[in-house]
């Protein structure tokens, strides 16, 4: 049965069907031939069920903060203020493109977003101060894809939601991976910019009061962050219950800067409901094929099969590690997620591995697949903001951060406990 | 045909705004259920259940604006490698296939809503929610997509059989990066970029 079901898969996905229908399609097929159709009926009573469910509310309301957020123009002034305080570094404005990024991940569950907004930002200083422009777009596209990782963080939610992980856990768990990567990509900077001096532009002039006086700036995000992520951490809310404090917060805050518009937020919705509706109907389709898949026992035919490879646990996160790396330089992060984690994660989990740790791992390996190329989403984001030039420099300048993500990732492995301390202290 | 097509689109535009504008309605509630809850020290209740029927009826009449933005995922890795009559056929055997599964899918769902009506269901909380309002605004975003799906089905198709196979992209194919990226970003004047992927 397993071999049926991989091999319409493979057809329907080359062929590019929409993948909500690949899933849809293949449930019907395999309930057709194992069950003669039993289950089929009842999808929607499952489908009803699932999405009123108050956690994956969360969903759309950490979109929609998001969306908000970004049309705030708060962005402006917090990448001012991180300039006074890290461009003193070898490399200057391109630690206040990876620290922005960092902060701006905080109020941002999108790395599409996050590159988006620092890159539009800071692009005109790469002339202005005569940067290495392949290296400083490079620092953008990485430092977006921190959105993921640092939370709030969509990918996440929707980890959990596919393995029924604790969306407060793994958000916690994300916190220290997501500041360590965040350095390892500014040592990424140092280290290129003490080779070649030359890529570091020339010096942005920083005095205390300058940096005392733009500290305000920080605040919003930062307030925002402990709002939501504090309070889903004190035990005082629930995921949903912060997304949707946050989503107020938020319109505070583009009240504050005269931004709150009914044009704003028309736009906010629509981008909102777009993405909403895309993954909604994916998550849906998933969610029901892997209830068909268990009572069948498809999922425990796989699990034997690796386990007659007589792999050992490592070996087999390794190979999965590798397939990721390589799938992730050609699809889309978010359809990689739904398409694959039901079927490596009982494999993952079934080896002993955390399933909270797996969580942060495969958002690691997100991230690098959002700046490999030739499908980057983030590479394409940044390649965007600017006004000519090269595909391959915006590709080019990411390597380096490819390696230190690739770092991460072995850091991962060696210490889970990186990911994994924070959650253990509160829970 | 072509003016069914453009009024499906302000419709689900429409639908896109009101269901935004209910899902900014349910973060208020829910919030202000938090802030009573922590301050006073009461409850109102049901801020989590009239937001999850919000969320279940939002998200389904936003699929017909997902689709006519051609926003729904499909994996083009092999698909960008074939020639252009080859991708524009596969473009209307996907949505055929997608209106397959959602027909499926809504045929289930009336009956869902049906039975409710019939039995007369409640929730069991304490606010008691005759099911069938909830489930008919539920079932109603699906009927718009069903028909949107057929719509752009015959549609695709008429357009296939004349030999416009540009014309097919635009209605139905898979997004360029390009195209994905303005709209992630959109709002925030980035444009797209230049070719030269």
């Amino acid at each position: 049965m397993a071999v049926w079901a991989v091999i319409i898969l493979a057809v329907l996905v080359l062929a590019a069907v929409p993948v909500a229908a690949v899933l849809g399609v293949l449930t019907f097929l395999l309930d057709q031939m194992a069950n003669d159709g039993r289950f089929m009926p009842a999808i929607g009573e499952f489908v009803w069920d699932k999405s009123r469910e108050f956690i994956l509310v969360a969903v759309p309301m950490f979109i929609l903060l998001g969306e908000i957020m970004l049309r705030t123009g708060i962005a402006t002034r917090m990448y001012a203020a991180v300039v006074q305080w890290l461009s003193w570094l070898p490399g200057g404005l391109m630690h206040a493109n990876i620290g922005t990024s960092t902060i701006f991940a905080a109020t941002s569950g999108s790395s599409v977003a996050t590159a988006a907004t620092v890159g539009t930002v800071s692009y005109p200083e790469i002339e202005k101060r005569s940067y290495n422009e392949s290296l400083f777009l490079g620092s953008l596209a990485a430092g977006g894809t921190l959105g993921i990782l640092i939370p709030p963080s969509i990918n996440l939610i929707i980890y959990g939601l596919i393995t029924d992980t604790s969306v407060p856990e793994l958000y916690l768990a994300g916190i220290f991976p997501g500041l360590i990567l965040a350095l390892l990509f500014m040592a990424v900077i140092i280290v290129a910019c003490l080779i070649r001096p030359k890529w570091g532009g020339t010096k942005v002039e920083t005095t205390w009061s300058e940096r005392l006086r733009t500290l305000p700036d920080l605040v919003p995000p930062l307030l925002l962050f402990t709002v939501v992520v504090g309070s889903i951490y004190a035990g005082f809310a629930t995921p949903t219950e912060a997304a949707s404090v946050g989503v107020i917060f938020a319109c505070v805050l583009a009240a504050w800067t005269r931004t709150l518009t009914f044009t704003m937020l028309k736009e906010a919705f629509e981008g909102t409901m777009r993405t909403t509706a895309m993954v909604m109907l994916i998550i849906m389709a998933a969610v029901f094929l892997n209830f068909i898949l268990g009572f069948m026992g498809v999922t425990a035919e796989i699990l034997k099969a690796i386990a007659d490879m007589g792999l050992t646990p490592l070996e087999t996160m390794l190979i999965i590690i590798g397939f990721y790396l390589i799938l992730g330089m050609f699809m889309e992060t978010l359809s990689m997620m739904l398409t694959t984690v039901p079927i490596v994660f009982p494999i993952v989990a079934h080896l002993g591995y955390d399933p909270v740790w797996f969580g942060i791992m495969i958002t690691v390996l997100m991230e690098t697949a959002l700046i490999t190329p030739p499908i980057g989403v983030n590479l394409y984001v940044v390649h965007g903001i600017r006004t000519g030039g090269k595909f391959n420099d915006v590709a080019v300048g990411a390597a380096p951060f490819v390696i230190a993500m690739i770092g991460m990732v072995a850091l991962l492995l060696i210490f889970p406990g990186l990911a994994l301390w924070l959650p253990s202290l509160v829970y | 045909m072509q003016q069914l097509h453009a009024f499906l689109g302000r419709l689900s535009q429409y639908a896109v705004w009101v269901g935004g504008a209910a899902l900014l309605g349910a973060a208020i509630l829910v919030t202000l259920e938090i802030v009573l809850r922590g301050v006073f020290n009461v409850s109102m209740g049901g801020a989590d259940e009239i937001s999850g029927y919000i969320f279940a009826a939002s998200t389904t009449w936003a699929y017909s604006f997902c689709l006519l933005h051609r926003a729904n995922v499909r994996i083009d890795a092999f698909y960008n490698f074939l020639p252009r009559p080859m991708r524009a056929a596969l473009d209307v055997i996907g949505t055929v296939l997608l209106l397959a599964y959602m027909g499926i899918l809504t045929e289930s769902a009336s009956g869902v809503f049906l039975e409710s009506w019939a039995n007369n269901s409640v929730s069991i909380t304490t606010l008691q929610t005759p099911l069938w309002i909830p489930q008919l605004l539920w079932l109603a975003g699906l009927v718009l997509f069903i028909i949107t799906l057929i719509v752009v089905a015959l549609y695709s198709l008429m357009t296939f059989l004349r030999g416009d196979f540009d014309g097919v992209q635009r209605l139905t194919g898979v997004r360029s990066v390009e195209e994905e990226v303005s709209d992630e970003t959109h709002g925030m004047g980035t444009k797209a970029p230049a070719g030269g992927a």
